[in-house]
């Protein structure tokens, strides 16, 4: 056998004592240093247990090649209830499973306003009464191939856009975005928001399944590719990728819903977010193909409801792993200030588990202020994500980094070694129900849910083994 | 004064420096600057320094000495030695984002092989990152757990590269000195050692002799037991069967576990390039005759091996033996040729607990010698090359001549080339000079050593 | 860590040191007495030395890492020093001291390593897959279609030391540069005929190599530009830079040809180009030589 290293000119990766790296420059030798800190406290052991586990390296490969060839389409626009199992009286909701007394403000106003809208309360004090009195079953979007930004509430009256997966089959569903300022999804519910919520299902859900049966499938990785390069990172920008979603959509909707086709297309221009829920949609659809894969460490869902941020892992089938939900740094609206902000809500983070968001931060300076810092900033974030990433994204690419593809598939282990946690961009609610939106940041997960997500992997290394 | 800096990462051997130059600041007493690890706190505790919370994440300051400000003052000078530690030194690749793990670095950078040195617990990750990149790695770490030695080997074997260490202190790659080792001449003698000192001695003597080595490749101390099954050794031999570079090898190593020896036996016996072995044990050849052998088969001369008598008349007559190392093997090979004498190896993991090496850090040994009693015979080992005290002889020197004051005879095995950044000649002109009878053959300085103690050789 | 000790005196690094890895070649120079030197030429990454000495080479080069690694030079891990063509320097005694700086070899590397035993089906394999590779780039030897060039090749395929030295008196110097086109070719070829032909034991290749290398280098000075009299003085003991010998490792099948020519073919303006044609009339030549007796 051969060994490359004995042909040619050396060439060095050092980490640890710097001493020992400095005697290599003194030679000339070429050399990379490693910037190493010791992995998150408590977790050597299950470290060690997790990387030793034979299976590991071809179930990351199996996941991520998942996550990564999925084709997203936008095949369909349809009721909550023909196409989920939710029947009136349960809700839907951001994030792992919650009940009323744990939930936050603007999840608590929301849920109120699902109550309303479906008319299964007088009024909001009504509805509050007959929540807290548990009469409403909540269940996290996630278990039903569901996302929801922010709050995240689904009512079996909703209007879905149907993502189905066109290399794995899989299929994933979100609501209709509503747009900015006093909104269901921020926990307000007032007659306005009401207002609106029923036109969507009367007037624009109908609008956009007719248009969506004369064009057929649309095809959402190739729009998320093109938006990225358009300076949108998908999850707090998305104003090119809802232009484009405009520019295709505009001569179907104009033969398909005459009647309404002006005051439709109006609503969706006027609303730059209108395309996270479909690209949500994408990105579930994308991360539930990678689910499932024995010994893989790959993160599959990061989502939070407002209390507790929690994160799916491949190899641990649904099992979730929380911590406490952080507030967002970020910059406020108006007269807002952090005292008003609540703790970080929304399935929204399913964009950063399929490498856009926060991750492609770099795509995006156009933002950059927006979240706080400048351009440069938005450059190490995604840097810093390829860290704990075990691939690049082959059709989302980013200009400002040679096209590099972004950094996708969040590796447990990865994180715990480095301490490096997800970057996330996220809007922030008000705290107090009925607030709505007030302001828009970064925030950290907490480690917590990543170090409990690897002991839980520890554990199954040896059953896992041991029943093969 | 105790202050505990969250977020900041350095080296334990980064951090001695900082030690002790701290300790030398004006007015400071005691100064411990280490990472927070369970260790690092109970002697700090010990020291009498009452101590806050803290984690192995977290700087650890302590002070003790003149008044506040002087500890202020002391600590400012401190923040300007760790502010130098964080900035890139002067030669590596200075990067604006540096990798985090060996596996971003692999990812991003050409690379060959991977030289990992972060502290025993945390080596498996990096290595293994090494090894799924393809690169060799060379893992100067100990304290790493045997079975994740096998796994690191089993996992290398499948992906085509070789596991050097763990506690593998010496290798050279092309010409390439890793950890500690000798600046040596190109040439056809290709090294496989499973000892450090011992893979240094043969390396340094054949650049003596002007014949130059291909590879050195270290394999780790463990890697010939039963448990480990010379997964690397074996290796290491076939590689540099292959490499054409290489024309002789030689296997460095205390005797291994019988079943492992006849694996040795039979991979030997298979090879197409000649084999010398040097198995350190009773009956054995020791490292100098080995040397001589492999000269012998490469036909080239053997010579005299460079010596510096002792210059003054200390020590006529004869008295008890002490051995002062800092090198394993050239430790046991010492005990075995003078078969008497109390020897006490200071590279051994029971005096580096939160203490650099012997060959970076001379305090134990300098202390040892001080308190060697007039009439007895001290032997010692100098070792010289990238990565050892920059000048031994500095701190060495005075300390001998002391002792040779007293009537103590000191013989010192110094193990360098030529080419080392101390200078091997300057090195031994300062030992000899300060009443040392300096050898560049641990062998023949051990046996010296032997002859002066029975009183038949001053 | 070291607690409560006093300091000891630590050598103080004279900012002016600096140090490197040298090729064995500058290892006689670098250990003789020291002899005056001056700058020939000073470039960002390189800095060539002529040193007043009878011993070869008698110009070394000091490079930067990212500059090609020739058979003459140190390569040094600080900044280029400050210097500009005729300044004085000094090389000898271990070191090399040019500018602000004196260097010292704190590795050393063979220009000329063993490619071992290589079997001559495996250069006719390689032969044909330089010749395209080599077809298909843009860099193009300076000395296309020239008659010596062509006269070389002839007489190596042959065997004919006439007809080879005839084809390299013409070609020694021919060209511009540092480096002319001429002397390149020679160079590549020289080192091919030496590691390609030992390696496959053609023994004739090595005797041409010997002979061509000895009228080659019998009157270089002064026909050429001193920098490439003493690369010529290297190839003729097989000596050459790292890009030269990944290329013979891979015609050897040791390594993956095509980067490895790739690398070697973007050197310089035409150099690189003109040291593979050189490597091709040799590799040729082997494959030609091998079996007939001296």
């Amino acid at each position: 056998m051969t060994l490359t290293m004995l042909s040619g000119e050396p060439e060095v990766i050092t980490v640890g004592a710097d001493l020992l790296g400095e005697a290599l420059d003194f030679q000339a030798v070429p050399r990379t240093r490693v910037d190493w800190r010791p992995p998150m406290p408590g977790t050597e052991a299950d470290l060690a247990r997790v990387l030793a586990d034979p299976r590991r390296g071809r179930a990351n490969e199996t996941a991520v090649g998942r996550l990564v060839s999925a084709r997203p389409q936008l095949v369909g626009v349809r009721p909550a209830h023909e196409v989920l199992d939710l029947p009136k009286g349960t809700f839907l909701h951001a994030g792992p499973p919650i009940e009323w007394e744990r939930a936050s403000g603007p999840m608590r106003g929301a849920l109120i306003g699902a109550m309303l809208l479906e008319g299964l309360a007088a009024d909001a004090a009504d509805a509050e009464e007959r929540l807290a009195r548990g009469q409403a079953r909540l269940d996290s979007c996630h278990h039903h191939r569901t996302v929801g930004p922010m709050a995240g509430v689904v009512t079996s009256s909703m209007w879905m856009f149907e993502v189905r997966d066109a290399e794995h089959g899989g299929t994933a569903y979100c609501s209709l975005n509503e747009g900015l300022g006093k909104v269901l999804r921020y926990g307000a519910y007032g007659p306005e928001v009401l207002r609106r919520l029923r036109w969507m299902a009367e007037v624009l859900g109908p609008a956009l399944q007719a248009t969506l049966e004369r064009s057929g499938p649309l095809d959402l990785r190739a729009l998320t590719a093109q938006a990225l390069q358009m300076g949108d990172e998908l999850h707090n920008r998305n104003r090119a990728a809802t232009s484009l979603l405009v520019r295709e959509l505009a001569p179907e909707v104009a033969e398909a819903a005459p009647g309404h086709a002006a005051e439709v297309l109006r609503f969706i221009n006027g609303n730059d977010h209108f395309f996270l829920n479909a690209g949500m949609a994408a990105c579930k659809v994308s991360a539930d193909a990678a689910r499932n894969v024995p010994g893989s460490t790959m993160v599959v869902a990061m989502a939070r409801n407002g209390t507790d941020f929690g994160v799916q892992v491949s190899g641990l089938g649904d099992r979730w792993f929380t911590g406490p939900a952080g507030v967002p740094d970020g910059l406020y609206l108006g007269a807002y200030g952090p005292d008003d902000a609540n703790p970080d809500i929304g399935d929204s983070t399913i964009t950063e588990t399929a490498g856009l968001g926060g991750f492609a931060m770099a795509a995006a300076p156009a933002i950059v202020r927006f979240v706080g810092g400048d351009v440069s900033d938005a450059m190490a974030a995604t840097r810093s994500m390829y860290e704990i990433t075990l691939a690049e994204h082959p059709a989302y690419q980013i200009p400002g980094l040679d096209f590099r593809g972004t950094p996708v598939g969040v590796d447990v282990t990865l994180v715990a070694r480095t301490g490096l946690l997800p970057t996330v961009n996220t809007g922030i609610a008000g705290r107090v129900a009925g607030t709505g939106q007030v302001g828009a940041g970064l925030v950290s997960p907490p480690a917590s849910a990543f170090t409990t997500a690897l002991a839980a992997l520890a554990e199954a290394v040896d059953h896992g083994n041991g029943s093969v | 004064m105790v202050r505990v800096r969250t977020g900041v990462y350095h080296d334990s051997v980064s951090l001695m420096r900082v030690s002790r130059a701290a300790t030398a600041l004006p007015g400071v007493e005691v100064a411990v600057v280490a990472m927070a690890t369970e260790l690092n706190l109970g002697i700090a505790a010990e020291l009498g320094f009452d101590l806050p919370k803290a984690g192995p994440a977290d700087l650890l300051i302590a002070l003790r000495g003149g008044g506040a400000d002087t500890l202020e003052a002391a600590l400012a000078e401190l923040d300007g030695l760790l502010a130098g530690l964080s900035a890139m030194p002067a030669g590596g690749t200075a990067v604006e984002h540096p990798p985090h793990t060996v596996r971003a670095a692999a990812r991003e950078r050409a690379a060959t092989l991977a030289l990992v040195s972060v502290p025993g617990p945390y080596a498996f990750a990096e290595a293994l990152d090494a090894v799924e990149a393809g690169l060799s790695v060379m893992i100067f770490s100990d304290n790493v757990p045997v079975e994740q030695e096998v796994l690191l080997k089993r996992r290398a074997a499948e992906l085509g590269v070789l596991v050097m260490g763990p506690d593998c202190g010496t290798a050279v790659i092309g010409g390439a000195g890793l950890g500690f080792a000798n600046v040596l001449r190109p040439g056809p003698v290709g090294l496989v050692a499973a000892s450090g000192t011992g893979a240094q001695q043969v390396a340094c003597l054949l650049d003596h002799a002007g014949v130059g080595i291909s590879h050195l490749l270290g394999v780790g101390g463990r890697d010939l037991s039963a448990d480990v099954g010379g997964l690397s050794t074996l290796r290491a031999l076939e590689a540099l069967d292959a490499d054409p570079a290489t024309e002789l090898i030689v296997l460095i190593s205390k005797p291994p576990a019988p079943e492992v020896a006849r694996a040795v036996a039979e991979t030997i016996a298979k090879l197409g390039t000649p084999v010398v072995t040097a198995l350190l044990g009773p009956g054995q050849d020791d490292l100098t005759a080995a040397t001589e052998t492999a000269l012998r088969a490469l036909g080239a001369p053997v010579p005299a091996w460079p010596s510096w008598p002792a210059p003054g008349t200390a020590g006529e007559h004869a008295g008890s033996l002490r051995g002062i190392y800092s090198g394993g093997t050239l430790c046991v090979e010492a005990r075995l040729i003078t078969g008497s004498g109390e020897f006490t190896d200071f590279g051994d993991d029971a005096y580096t607990v939160g203490r650099a090496h012997p060959m970076i850090d001379p305090t134990l040994r300098l202390e040892a010698l001080a308190e060697v009693p007039p009439g007895e015979v001290v032997l010692l080992d100098v070792v010289l090359g990238h990565g050892a005290d920059p000048d031994p002889a500095a701190t060495l020197a005075p300390a001998i001549a002391g002792a040779a004051a007293r009537g103590v005879t000191v013989i010192v095995a110094l193990v360098g080339s030529e080419g080392d950044p101390q200078g091997l000649n300057a090195q031994a002109e300062a030992l000899n000079a300060a009443g040392a009878a300096v050898f560049t053959s641990n062998a023949q300085a051990a046996g010296h050593a032997a002859e002066v103690a029975a009183g038949i050789a001053r | 860590m070291s607690v409560g000790t006093r300091p000891k005196a630590r050598r103080v690094h004279v900012r002016t040191h600096g140090t490197g890895a040298a090729s064995t070649t500058l290892r006689q120079v670098l250990e003789a007495p020291r002899r005056p030197a001056r700058v020939l030429a000073a470039f960002p990454a390189g800095v060539y030395l002529e040193i007043r000495t009878e011993l070869e080479p008698q110009v070394i080069a000091v490079v930067t890492g990212q500059a090609t690694r020739l058979p003459n030079a140190m390569v040094v891990s600080d900044p280029m020093p400050q210097v500009a063509v005729g300044d004085e320097a000094c090389v000898g005694d271990g070191s090399i001291d040019v500018g602000r700086l004196s260097l010292r070899a704190h590795r050393w590397w063979n220009p000329a390593p063993p490619l071992g035993t290589v079997k001559v089906a495996e250069l006719v394999r390689s032969l044909p897959a330089m010749a395209g590779l080599c077809e298909r780039s843009s860099r193009r030897s300076g000395l296309e279609g020239n008659g010596a060039a062509d006269l070389l090749a002839q007489g190596c395929a042959e065997g004919s030391l006439l007809k080879s030295v005839v084809a390299a008196e013409q070609l020694i110097g021919l060209g511009p540069g540092l480096t002319p086109s001429g002397d390149d070719v020679l160079a590549g070829l020289l080192v091919a005929l030496r590691h390609l032909g030992g390696a496959t034991g053609a023994d004739r290749a090595v005797w041409l190599a010997d002979w061509l290398a000895a009228a080659v280098t019998f009157d270089v000075r002064g026909r050429t530009t001193p920098i490439s009299a003493a690369l010529l003085h290297c190839a003729a003991r097989g000596e050459a830079s790292g890009e030269v010998l990944a290329v013979l490792r891979g015609l050897a099948g040791r390594q993956s040809l095509e980067p490895a020519l790739h690398r070697l073919l973007q050197l310089g303006h035409t150099s690189g180009a003109d040291l593979a044609w050189g490597l091709r009339i040799g590799l040729a030549a082997v494959i030609d030589l091998e079996g007939r007796g001296n």
